[in-house]
């Protein structure tokens, strides 16, 4: 798409936000105008990253269900983190990674709540693992405009 | 559903004020008032019972079709009421009708305090900017009064669900993190650690139940060009709790909304605590106030969700909805690695 799209978005963001907004009756009509260009705001940045940001997050989550591979886990929590460990992301439309991501970080929830209680070193080691990921997935999902 | 009017809206507070007559609402229109109710201002206009003329702007809250948070507008109402005349600030409450045959939906009406601002983006800027220290201590000191109020004397005993010192923890920590059980669209697995690590390490006891605000921050009061609050709004969420609940809600990095240290954006976290502690004659122990703060950001995590679920359920499609959960929901989960050490 030319031009840009991300382009095109951030333009029609600021016409909304600075040209239109500050013209439209009653108030509540502009707060809503201003709004929707804080959400569109937020699409220009989402636009070019998300599917990246996804498939990057996926692959780091898989990749800390092959380091569990070695522990001792409930049977069904190993199974499952067994299939998903071997998955790949071969459908890159957003709302399937999307839903890919979801089934994932489920499945990191229980995983961490099983080894943060643990004192084996390798228990401790994937858990503070699990941390740095959940860490790195705020970064990636970082906006300009978030206050933090 | 037919149309909310002037004329609807006249009707019905002429059946309130005895002897009254020549009852005329005009210039109503919505303005932004949060998702959680509509929020309109209107100007009413009467000859009281005793033949003096009465002109005075309202504001009138509705509850919407969907809302951001659940609430019982009776407890919203009584929380108003209570502090009214008292060093809290707050608007005249002057009707509450729960019978939704009258303008379709529960509602009340209030008086408005008018001329003021209450947009955080504005503080932002002079000449709101050079007065943020004299803002914040007005906003911890009025925080410290209603920690320091006593909920049995306010009457608000009979009208808020019961809480215990012992208990004040879990019952707030059940009752959001069912919230999220409920309406979150997508794992949450930062905030389903905090949770974790909340049960496992609980505070001490309350030092005393008070009203907890619920919804205490920068954004949520009525502010002069001058640096001083006329009025704390957006009492929705106000339940009889822990007082550091209201003090970690301040605190809460989501609020920094200048992008930098300043707690609401008028004042270092250090500072503010030592206003609230004065004002409020109790402490703020620091491993209490570190798990109220953790907690805080549950209780915001499960704020955004619920938003995301109510406008993808399409009952309210009020773009706040969109950009709360959009623009929250990661900064609240930083907010939570910060307080885990994990930022």
């Amino acid at each position: 798409m030319k031009p840009d799209a991300q382009d095109v978005l951030a333009y029609l963001t600021e016409q909304m936000l600075t040209q239109i907004a500050p013209k439209v009756q009653p108030p509540y009509l502009a707060g809503t105008i201003g709004m929707i260009g804080a959400a569109l705001a937020v699409l220009t940045e989402e636009w070019d990253r998300a599917a990246h940001r996804l498939v990057e997050e996926n692959r780091a989550i898989r990749a800390l269900f092959r380091k569990a591979e070695s522990l001792s886990l409930e049977a069904g929590l190993a199974g499952e983190l067994r299939a998903l460990a071997g998955g790949e992301d071969d459908d890159l439309h957003i709302k399937a990674l999307d839903a890919g991501n979801a089934a994932l970080r489920s499945v990191l929830i229980r995983l961490q709540t099983a080894v943060e209680t643990r004192g084996d070193a390798a228990s401790k080691a994937l858990n503070e693992a699990i941390w740095a990921e959940l860490t790195a997935s705020t970064v990636r999902r970082q906006q300009a405009s978030a206050p933090f | 559903m037919s149309e909310l009017t002037e004329d609807r809206i006249a009707g019905y507070i002429a059946s309130r004020l005895e002897g009254a007559r020549d009852v005329v609402v005009d210039k109503l229109f919505r303005i932004s008032g949060g998702a959680s109710r509509e929020t309109y201002r209107l100007w009413l206009r009467y000859v009281a019972a005793d033949g003096s003329r009465v002109e005075r702007p309202l504001i009138l809250r509705r509850d919407p079709p969907d809302s951001l948070i659940d609430t019982e507008r009776l407890i919203e109402f009584s929380a108003y009421r209570a502090f009214h005349g008292s060093a809290v600030p707050v608007p005249e409450m002057l009707w509450l009708e729960q019978d939704p045959s009258h303008l379709d939906f529960p509602f009340f009406i209030a008086e408005e305090i008018a001329g003021f601002e209450a947009a955080p983006g504005i503080l932002l800027n002079e000449p709101y900017l050079r007065h943020k220290a004299k803002m914040g201590l007005q906003k911890w000191t009025i925080l410290g009064e209603i920690a320091k109020a006593d909920p049995e004397v306010l009457g608000l005993t009979r009208i808020m669900p019961p809480v215990t010192v012992e208990t004040a923890w879990s019952q707030a920590l059940d009752y959001w993190e069912g919230v999220i059980d409920e309406d979150e669209l997508s794992p949450q697995p930062i905030i389903r650690a905090a949770i974790r690590w909340l049960r496992a390490n609980p505070p001490p006891p309350a030092q005393k139940i008070s009203v907890v605000h619920g919804d205490y921050r920068t954004g949520n009061f009525l502010y002069d060009t001058e640096g001083d609050i006329h009025g704390i709004l957006d009492w929705e969420m106000s339940h009889l709790g822990d007082p550091l609940e209201d003090l970690g809600w301040t605190l809460n990095r989501i609020w920094c909304w200048a992008q930098d240290d300043l707690r609401g954006a008028l004042l270092p976290r250090d500072e503010a605590i030592a206003i609230w502690e004065t004002a409020s004659g109790l402490k703020a122990d620091p491993a209490a106030l570190h798990w109220w703060e953790l907690f805080n950001c549950v209780k915001g995590q499960g704020i955004w969700v619920s938003s995301a679920k109510a406008w993808s359920d399409g009952q309210n499609k009020d773009p706040i909805l969109i950009v709360s959960s959009w623009r929250l929901l990661n900064s609240q989960d930083r907010a939570a690695l910060e307080l885990m050490g994990r930022l």
